[in-house]
């Protein structure tokens, strides 16, 4: 099981999250806390196994990587500072909105390999976030430049929100910022997104180890497993059609906002 | 004799940190799986006092990767003159200390 989440995790961007919790909870019957602990750190496994391999084929845009983990930790703590004052039903409804609007983007977009080329803004010029990586799977070397790099911090910083509010969202939120807003080839945002998780997971992880709730007996296992198979999985990803990987992640976002929208019209 | 590269490289500015940070995250997930691998073969041969405690030390191990990777990102950009990205990476790890000392 940890071995396939983090296949699927490594390779979409995403933490994973939304097959553990489920899985040790309703096959496992752990509560609900320490599932949450066991996924925490396992997002971590996902992003440390998978950065190694898209690091060094330089899919990873560490530049893009550094400006936008501004936004996502600052909202994760603003989002973890006002957990309890906010309308959770509000949100899961207005997160859950989003995400599908942008899985609408994806679904338009889900026959290009690569995106149009745009001109960088004066702020993704002046920060260099532009960038290149030989694609294994198209044969060629995709350039690719930045625009709307203000947005993307903004959006970031509301993604880092729901992160620390709902729990939710380490990579769903994120991949679409890249892809759909600022322009980023599908592949290079997986894999910042995947690059990015680990940091955002980290100051969650600390909290949860501190109040005990990551069981080692149980976190061990599955941990080891989505490291393996993060490791796997990056394995596959360098190879894979961008078009590929995009179709795999539009059931995920859609099955994601709908059961968002549900959380949050369901006790009305 | 020049032989012609296949692969055209990146820009020079861009290729150090990604090489240093992906040897850094290697080191941390090998570590970090050969903690956990072995708590679970104590497990397995009746350790039962010490599996916990070695599985606990991976975990740990895997968690402070990322944290000392936004470190030895912001080494780099000092090194480099690159104040600005310095500086953001700064942000970041004020902002996950405070988060991490905020929610306990």
């Amino acid at each position: 099981m940890g071995i396939g989440a983090g296949i699927v995790g490594s390779i979409l961007g995403l933490g994973g999250g939304i097959i553990i919790v489920p899985a040790l909870t309703i096959i496992f019957g752990l509560p609900i806390k320490n599932a949450v602990a066991v996924s925490t750190v396992s997002i971590i496994a996902t992003s440390t196994g998978a950065a190694v391999a898209y690091l060094r084929d330089r899919i990873t845009n560490t530049r893009v990587a550094i400006w936008l983990e501004m936004g996502t930790s600052a909202g994760a703590l603003s989002g973890a500072l006002v957990a309890g004052i906010m309308n959770q039903r509000v949100l899961y409804i207005l997160f859950g909105s989003l995400l599908a609007y942008s899985g609408y983007g994806m679904f338009k977009s889900r026959n290009l390999e690569k995106p149009a080329s745009l001109q960088p803004d004066r702020l993704a010029e002046k920060l260099r976030l532009g960038g290149s990586y030989y694609d294994k799977a198209l044969g060629h070397q995709v350039e690719y430049q930045v625009h709307r790099t203000f947005t993307g911090l903004v959006l970031m910083y509301f993604s880092g929100i729901a992160a620390g509010l709902l729990g939710i969202g380490a990579g769903i939120f994120k991949v679409p910022a890249m892809d759909q807003v600022m322009g980023m080839p599908f592949k290079a945002s997986t894999a910042t997104s995947n690059f990015m998780i680990g940091v955002t997971a980290a100051s969650g992880a600390v909290v949860y180890f501190a109040r005990g709730d990551v069981k080692p007996l149980v976190a061990g296992p599955v941990v080891l497993g989505v490291l393996l198979g993060a490791i796997v999985g990056a394995k596959f990803m360098v190879r894979m059609k961008p078009a590929k990987i995009r179709v795999m992640f539009i059931p995920l976002i859609a099955y994601t906002a709908l059961e968002m929208i549900y959380r949050g019209v369901k006790w009305w | 004799m020049v032989v012609n590269e296949a692969k055209p490289r990146r820009k020079a500015d861009l290729t150090d940190i990604e090489l240093v940070l992906a040897l850094f995250l290697r080191v941390g997930s090998i570590v970090a799986a050969a903690l956990m691998g072995l708590g679970l073969v104590d497990l397995v041969i009746g350790e039962a006092q010490i599996a916990p405690k070695v599985i606990t030390a991976g975990i740990l191990v895997l968690m402070s990767t990322p944290v000392m990777r936004v470190v030895v990102a912001a080494v780099i950009f000092v090194k480099e003159g690159d104040w600005r990205f310095a500086l953001f990476s700064l942000v970041v790890l004020i902002a996950v200390a405070i988060g991490a000392i905020v929610g306990q």
